[in-house]
């Protein structure tokens, strides 16, 4: 009882050294020191109100769409991962993040105004039928294979890739400025007010899913024994799955396509809290939000000029970590 | 008086067009250790999914305490009959006692924590068992035996009065086999639990089994005492092969021995060919 306290209390105090680190982190440099005060309401003594400004309206949005992003999509990857029964599911691979880009474009396209509501609806009707796809082709009498899954999850990606291109190179210009660097994974357009929109989303999401985290329990058993365990495995499945949709949806909407945080994040989650997801969820959402900070720094720090878009970041990291697991799984069916 | 936990009247089950179970009739008493015998296909696990209720007959009936399965809720059912099949999963890190918890669900649900009752149940299943020291152990690095014991200790743990199980010793050296036959006959003694396990292992079905019902072809061949069962002639019927039954000089139990053909290896093999198996 008391190991789990610890553990959490270091994931927390993990995840708000993020927070401060990439308040601190830029062009501007701010001490430290200066980010507290200016967190606790006074002025930045020596930096004035450049740093103030910087701190509270770049910097500060920017850290939480990243926790909100970060924490969202390693959820989607517990979920998907509970759902399938394997460890490999994540929204970028199994694709459900192509089709809420491409739901999220259809939406920038064809619907008037900027809106904050449809964007994240039409995302999470993409992203779910994407993911609903994936797992019809993949299935077959004996069941559904983990490489089959990946598999179909890649060729329905790059199909959702093809169409997304089109529809950048067939818009009309200004139709949806930055769309390419959104492709990438964009935090660079957090605002307080976005950050605002996306938060209902997924805290909705995670509420669901830490709900039912006993039945993804079960689910882990295989779908026979779960339902002699007497869990109502349909309606759970379908429950956690679209949840798993609503969170990857609305963040593709608010962030673009960032990969691979929701396959490294729940790893490193299990191997320090287990796979009880009771204790799962919550160590997932505040070392995904961790992780996609550090990663945003990374991002806004690395390139000799300007910022690499943060998807690339941890796609470098994701795409090898992705292939160790791959070869260490490889033996099992 | 006899009082039959699970029953079946002519139950009858097809996979497309081929028919499984045909007018498949059976009973099994409170307490009783009872063995489904018969070839592969012969629809021994068709039988124990109808009983908890993961697929419905086409024709005839089966009942559980004279209620059919589907007339349960999910998690009233959970609580009257478990399950041992599939092994555990071993993708996910998972300890033997987490596991074993998991078969604790229908009793607190989803939103209820395990409670001192629930620990007490799960730390007496992994007494039964012998895996009290292998708790904090992960499933992955469990050897095979263990991971069995496992899987029946998570059964245990959900408190059914009924326990179907599915080919439990499929994979284990005659060691765990004789430890799981002991472990289930302690559970039908001292707990009341009712068992019916769909097995191949016909020596040991016969020293412990109380009641055997032999299935061939989707049909009942026959029901019983062990010593009433286990005949040459149902044994050469339903799985096509020659086999002495007499008595365990030690137990009394009826013993099956199969018999090798006595011609040429060649001439014995075309003869098992031909007389096949009945399943």
């Amino acid at each position: 009882m008391r190991n789990r306290a610890i553990v959490f209390l270091l994931l927390a105090s993990s995840f708000a050294g993020a927070v401060v680190l990439s308040l601190s982190v830029g062009p501007l440099p701010v001490t430290l020191g200066q980010v507290f005060r200016i967190l606790s309401g006074g002025s930045a003594d020596g930096a004035g109100e450049t740093a103030m400004r910087v701190v509270l309206t770049l910097r500060l949005p920017r850290a939480l769409l990243g926790a909100l992003v970060g924490g969202a999509l390693s959820s989607s990857g517990v979920a998907f991962q509970a759902l399938l029964r394997n460890p490999l599911a994540d929204p970028y691979i199994l694709g459900v993040s192509g089709g809420a880009a491409v739901g999220a474009m259809t939406a920038r396209l064809l619907l008037p105004g900027d809106s904050f509501l449809s964007l994240p609806l039409c995302a999470f009707l993409g992203a779910a039928l994407a993911a609903s796809v994936v797992f019809v082709l993949a299935r077959r009498r004996s069941g559904v294979s983990r490489e089959r899954l990946i598999l179909m999850g890649v060729i329905v990606g790059a199909f959702l890739n093809a169409l997304i291109m089109m529809m950048v190179a067939l818009a009309p210009p200004g139709r949806i400025p930055g769309a390419v660097y959104w492709l990438m994974g964009d935090l660079s357009l957090g605002t307080l007010g976005r950050v605002g929109l996306l938060a209902p989303y997924v805290a909705a999401g995670v509420v669901i899913l830490f709900l039912l985290s006993r039945g993804m329990d079960l689910l882990l058993l295989g779908d026979e024994a779960a339902f002699q365990s007497g869990l109502p495995v349909e309606r759970v499945k379908t429950v956690v799955y679209l949840t798993a949709s609503l969170l990857a949806g609305s963040v593709v909407a608010f962030s673009g396509l960032i990969g691979f945080v929701g396959l490294i994040v729940p790893h490193g989650a299990r191997s320090i809290v287990g796979s009880g997801h009771r204790r799962l969820l919550p160590a997932a959402f505040l070392l995904g939000g961790t992780f996609l900070i550090l990663a945003d720094v990374l991002a806004r720090t690395a390139g000799p000029s300007g910022e690499l878009p943060v998807g690339a970041v941890t796609a470098l990291s994701g795409a090898p970590f992705f292939l160790y697991l791959l070869r260490r799984n490889g033996g099992k069916p | 008086m006899r009082n039959d936990l699970l029953a079946a009247k002519g139950l009858t089950f097809r996979y497309g067009e081929r028919a499984v179970l045909s007018g498949v009739d059976l009973l099994v008493g409170e307490g009783e250790v009872a063995v489904l015998l018969g070839p592969n296909g012969a629809g021994k696990s068709t039988l124990l999914k109808i009983f908890s209720g993961l697929i419905r007959p086409h024709a005839g009936e089966a009942t559980i305490l004279d209620r059919s399965p589907s007339s349960y809720g999910r998690r009233e059912m959970a609580r009257i009959l478990s399950v041992v099949g599939q092994d555990p999963p071993l993708d996910f890190p998972m300890s033997v006692e987490e596991y074993v918890m998991l078969g604790r669900f229908p009793h607190h649900g989803f939103f209820g924590q395990p409670t001192a009752a629930d620990r007490r149940e799960v730390d007496q299943a992994l007494a039964m068992t012998s895996l009290s020291d292998l708790r904090s152990r992960g499933l992955g690095e469990l050897s095979a035996g263990e991971r069995q014991r496992t899987a029946v200790a998570r059964a245990i743990a959900q408190g059914a009065k009924v326990m179907l199980l599915d080919e439990p010793t499929a994979f284990l050296d005659i060691y765990h086999r004789v430890m799981f036959f002991e472990i289930v006959t302690r559970l039908a003694k001292s707990c009341g639990v009712t068992a019916l396990i769909a097995s191949h292992d016909l020596a040991l079905c016969a020293e412990y089994g109380e009641r055997i019902i032999l299935l061939a072809k989707g049909k009942v061949r026959a029901a019983g005492r062990p010593g009433e069962v286990l005949t040459p002639g149902n044994i050469r019927e339903a799985f096509g092969v020659d086999a002495v039954c007499d008595r365990n000089p030690a137990t009394g139990a009826v013993r099956v021995t199969p018999v090798r053909k006595k011609t040429g290896r060649d001439e014995g093999e075309s003869a098992l060919r031909d007389s096949g198996p009945a399943g």
